[in-house]
C-alpha cells in the first residue's frame, strides 16, 4: 500500500492534513524551487512535531557561490533526523560522501529521472528513494518499480512544473515595456493558461492543468505525492480525505502522461 | 600558452568535413540517442566514415548520446555504445549516468553533457571521481565560477561560446511534451521557448509592444576569447548541429582566426571588429555574453515578434576549379547575377570581386543564377579550392 505524501503551503495546512498523510515534503527556502511556499529550518522542526515522515526539498541547481550555504544547510538538517533530502544538483550526492551525512537522499532530477537503469546507478550510490518524472507511462513506471530495490515517488495530483530557468522571464518583460504587475501572473496561448512564477531564484512555468491521478492503480509506488500548489487549502484537504476514502474528488480525472506516451521523432 | 580545442557542431558528414576544413579542431555529432531526434543523424557507417576522416587529420569526433532514456532506450543503449567503442570514436557526450556504467568495460572517453547543467565544483568532484574526463558547463556559469571550478578541479572543462541558448536550465524543461506531445529531452523539442504567449496578471492582459516569449539573444563570446584561454578553458564549442555548412564555415573561420591571433601575439592582440560584424551577419539574430558576465536581466531576452529574416548572404560553394580557364564550377543556394560584387572565402582565403562572366552547366553564357542547387561556371580573378563559398558582399 502506497504512503501518502504532501507538498504543503505552510504549518497550519500541514496540521490540517495531518490524518490523511503519511509524509510531508517540504521545500527550503533558498534551495528549492517551482514551490510557491518554502520553510526555514525552524517550521521544519515544528512540522516534525506533527510526527511524521519529512523529506525536505532541496531542488534548485545549485551555482557554484552557493555551496557554503548549501553544506551549513546540510549540517543542520542532519540534527533534525529526518526521513530524506529530495535532491537535484549532484553536489548533494558529493557533500553527502564528504561530510558523512546519514539523512537518506531522494533522487528527483524531475524530467530526467525516466529509466531504471539511472534509478539503479543512483541506488548502488548509496540512494535509497527515486522521484519520478512526470513525463513518464504508467507502464513506465511499473517497468522502474519492477527492475529495482529503491523506494519510489509518484506525483498523482497538483500541477506540475514544466519549465525551470535562471532568467527572470516575467520581470525582464515588465522591465523591457515598463509595464506593471501584482506578481499573480500567468501566459495564455490557445485558449490554454498555464500559471508562471518569477522568483529570484528565477522563474517556473506550470502546467495548465491539475494532474488528477489519484484513483490510477499505483498502490505498488512507495510514495504518492499530492502538492498543494495554487490549490486552495480547504480543496487540498478534502483531495486526501477523499483519497483515504478510496473515492474520487471533485477536480476533472487528468491523468497527464500516464497514458500518453510522448513522440520525439516527427519524420 | 595552451591553445584550447575549438569544438563545431555537424549535423551530417559533409558539415563535419566542413567544420574539420575550416578550423575546428573536433566536432560533435549526433547518431542515435541524442538531442536532435529530428536532424538528418549519422548513422554508424557515417560515424566511422567520420571518425576515420578526422583521425586523418589529427582532429576528433565526439558523439552525443544526452538524451534522458526511458527504460526502452536504456534497454537498447548498451549495444550502440560497444559500436561506437569499436568505430573509436574519441568520446561520447552523455547526461545520464546509466551510461557510465554500461562503457565500464570500453574505452569509451565520457564527456558529462550541458544537459546534466554542471554548475558547482561539488557535482564536477563527483562526476570526476565516476571517471568522466571532461564537463561541458552548463549555460549560466560565470566567469568566477569558471575559474572557481579551474582552480579546484583537475578536469576538462568545455564552454559554449556561440550560438543559440535554452531558455532553461538545460534539462528542465519539457514545454515541448506539455504543448505538441513532443519529448524535449529524447530530441523533440519543438522550441516552445520561440512561441509568443499573452502575459497575464490575474486577468489582466500584460501587453508589451512585443509579445511575451521565452527567448533569448545568442551567445556570442567573440570578444572574450583571450580571457577564457587565459582561464585554461580545454575546449570552446560552438552550438547549432543543425545549422548549415555556410553558417559552419563562418563561425568557425572566425573563431579559428581569434584563438590563433590571440596565441600567437598575445601582447600585440586587439580584437578585430569585422570579425564580429561578420558573426553578427551570418546569425542574423542578437547575441550577448549572457551568463558569462552575470547578466541575464532584460537585456537578454529577444522579442521579436517572431519576425527573423532568412539569411541570404550564401551563394554557392565551389565544386571544382580549372586553373587554365580560371573557371570555377559552383553549386548555386542563393540569387546571384552578372554584375553583382561578391565574397569568395575558404579556410586560408578571402578576396572580393565583381561577377563578370557566367556559364550554365554546358558552358552558355547567362546572366542570371535563380535556381537552387544550379551547377554553374564563374570565372573568378584568383586560384579557389573545392568547399571555398561565395558570399554577397
Amino acid at each position: 500500500m502506497s504512503k501518502v505524501a504532501a507538498i504543503i503551503n505552510n504549518i497550519d495546512e500541514a496540521k490540517n492534513i495531518q490524518n490523511y498523510i503519511d509524509a510531508y515534503l517540504v521545500p527550503l527556502k533558498d534551495l528549492s524551487i517551482n514551490y510557491i511556499h518554502t520553510f526555514i529550518l525552524e517550521e521544519i522542526i515544528e512540522i516534525k512535531k506533527l510526527n511524521k515522515e519529512i523529506f525536505v526539498i532541496i531542488n534548485k541547481n545549485i551555482h557554484n557561490n552557493e555551496l557554503n550555504n548549501l553544506e551549513k544547510t546540510l549540517k543542520e538538517i542532519e540534527k533534525l533526523n529526518i526521513n530524506g533530502i529530495i535532491f537535484y544538483d549532484i553536489a548533494l550526492v558529493n557533500l553527502k560522501q564528504k561530510l558523512n551525512l546519514k539523512t537518506p537522499l531522494v533522487w528527483n532530477q524531475e524530467h530526467l529521472t525516466t529509466n531504471y537503469g539511472t534509478v539503479n546507478y543512483w541506488y548502488n550510490k548509496g540512494i535509497e528513494y527515486a522521484y519520478l518524472s512526470s513525463e513518464l507511462t504508467k507502464r513506465e513506471i511499473d517497468e522502474i518499480k519492477n527492475n529495482t530495490k529503491a523506494k519510489l515517488f509518484v506525483n498523482v495530483f497538483g500541477y506540475i512544473p514544466m519549465f525551470t530557468s535562471r532568467r527572470h522571464l516575467v520581470k525582464n518583460y515588465l522591465d523591457t515595456f515598463n509595464l506593471k504587475s501584482k506578481n499573480q501572473n500567468s501566459i495564455r496561448k490557445e485558449g490554454k493558461t498555464y500559471p508562471i512564477s518569477d522568483t529570484d531564484l528565477g522563474t517556473t512555468v506550470y502546467s495548465n492543468y491539475i494532474l488528477n491521478a489519484t484513483s490510477v492503480d499505483l498502490k505498488n509506488i512507495d510514495y504518492l505525492v499530492f502538492n498543494s500548489n495554487f490549490i486552495d487549502e480547504k480543496d487540498f484537504k478534502e483531495v486526501l480525505k477523499k483519497h483515504k476514502d478510496k473515492k474520487e474528488n471533485k477536480f476533472p480525472i487528468e491523468t497527464g502522461f500516464l497514458y500518453s506516451e510522448t513522440i520525439y521523432k516527427v519524420k | 600558452m595552451k591553445k584550447p580545442e575549438l569544438l563545431a557542431p555537424a549535423g551530417d558528414l559533409e558539415r563535419l568535413k566542413i567544420a574539420l576544413l575550416y578550423g575546428a579542431d573536433a566536432v560533435y555529432i549526433g547518431g542515435a540517442f541524442n538531442l536532435r531526434a529530428n536532424a538528418d543523424n549519422f548513422k554508424l557507417e557515417e560515424i566511422k566514415e567520420g571518425v576515420d576522416y578526422a583521425h586523418k587529420l589529427n582532429k576528433k569526433v565526439y558523439v552525443t548520446v544526452n538524451i534522458a532514456m526511458h527504460n526502452k532506450e536504456y534497454e537498447k543503449v548498451k549495444d550502440y555504445l560497444l559500436k561506437l567503442d569499436e568505430i573509436d570514436v574519441d568520446a561520447i557526450i552523455v547526461s545520464d549516468p546509466a551510461i557510465i556504467e554500461l562503457t565500464k568495460n570500453t574505452n569509451l572517453e565520457i564527456h558529462l553533457s550541458t544537459q546534466a547543467s554542471t554548475l558547482n565544483k561539488e557535482a564536477i568532484e563527483f562526476w570526476k571521481k565516476e571517471g568522466v574526463t571532461r564537463i561541458v558547463l552548463a549555460r549560466e556559469c560565470s566567469k568566477e565560477d569558471i575559474v572557481d571550478i579551474k582552480n579546484n578541479i583537475n578536469i576538462e572543462l568545455e564552454v559554449f561560446i556561440h550560438g543559440a541558448m535554452c531558455a532553461s536550465y538545460s534539462g528542465r524543461c519539457v514545454l515541448s511534451n506539455f504543448l505538441t506531445n513532443r519529448d524535449s529531452n529524447r530530441g523533440g523539442c519543438s522550441q516552445i521557448c520561440r512561441w509568443d504567449f499573452d502575459l497575464y496578471d490575474e486577468n489582466k492582459h500584460l501587453e508589451g509592444e512585443k509579445p511575451f516569449t521565452f527567448c533569448t539573444k545568442d551567445l556570442s563570446m567573440a570578444n572574450h576569447i583571450p580571457e577564457l584561454i587565459n582561464m585554461e578553458v580545454d575546449s570552446l564549442k560552438i552550438e547549432g548541429r543543425m545549422r548549415s555548412i555556410y553558417y559552419i564555415a563562418t563561425v568557425v573561420k572566425i573563431y579559428r582566426k581569434l584563438i590563433d591571433d590571440y596565441c600567437h601575439n598575445s601582447k600585440n592582440y586587439e580584437y578585430n571588429l569585422t570579425y564580429e560584424r561578420i558573426l553578427r551577419r551570418v546569425a542574423n539574430r542578437d547575441s550577448i555574453t549572457q551568463f558569462f558576465d552575470g547578466n541575464f536581466g532584460k537585456d537578454v531576452q529577444y522579442y521579436n515578434g517572431r519576425q527573423e529574416i532568412t539569411n541570404q548572404d550564401f551563394l554557392g560553394i565551389v565544386l571544382e576549379y580549372d586553373e587554365k580557364t580560371k573557371l570555377a564550377k559552383l553549386e548555386q543556394r542563393n540569387y546571384f547575377k552578372k554584375g553583382d560584387k561578391v565574397e569568395i572565402f575558404g579556410p586560408d582565403k578571402d578576396f572580393k570581386f565583381t561577377i563578370d562572366k557566367i556559364y550554365d552547366e554546358d558552358k552558355n553564357p547567362i546572366e542570371i543564377v535563380r535556381h537552387p542547387k544550379q551547377i554553374i561556371y564563374l570565372k573568378v580573378p584568383k586560384k579557389v579550392s573545392v568547399n571555398d563559398m561565395m558570399k554577397i558582399c
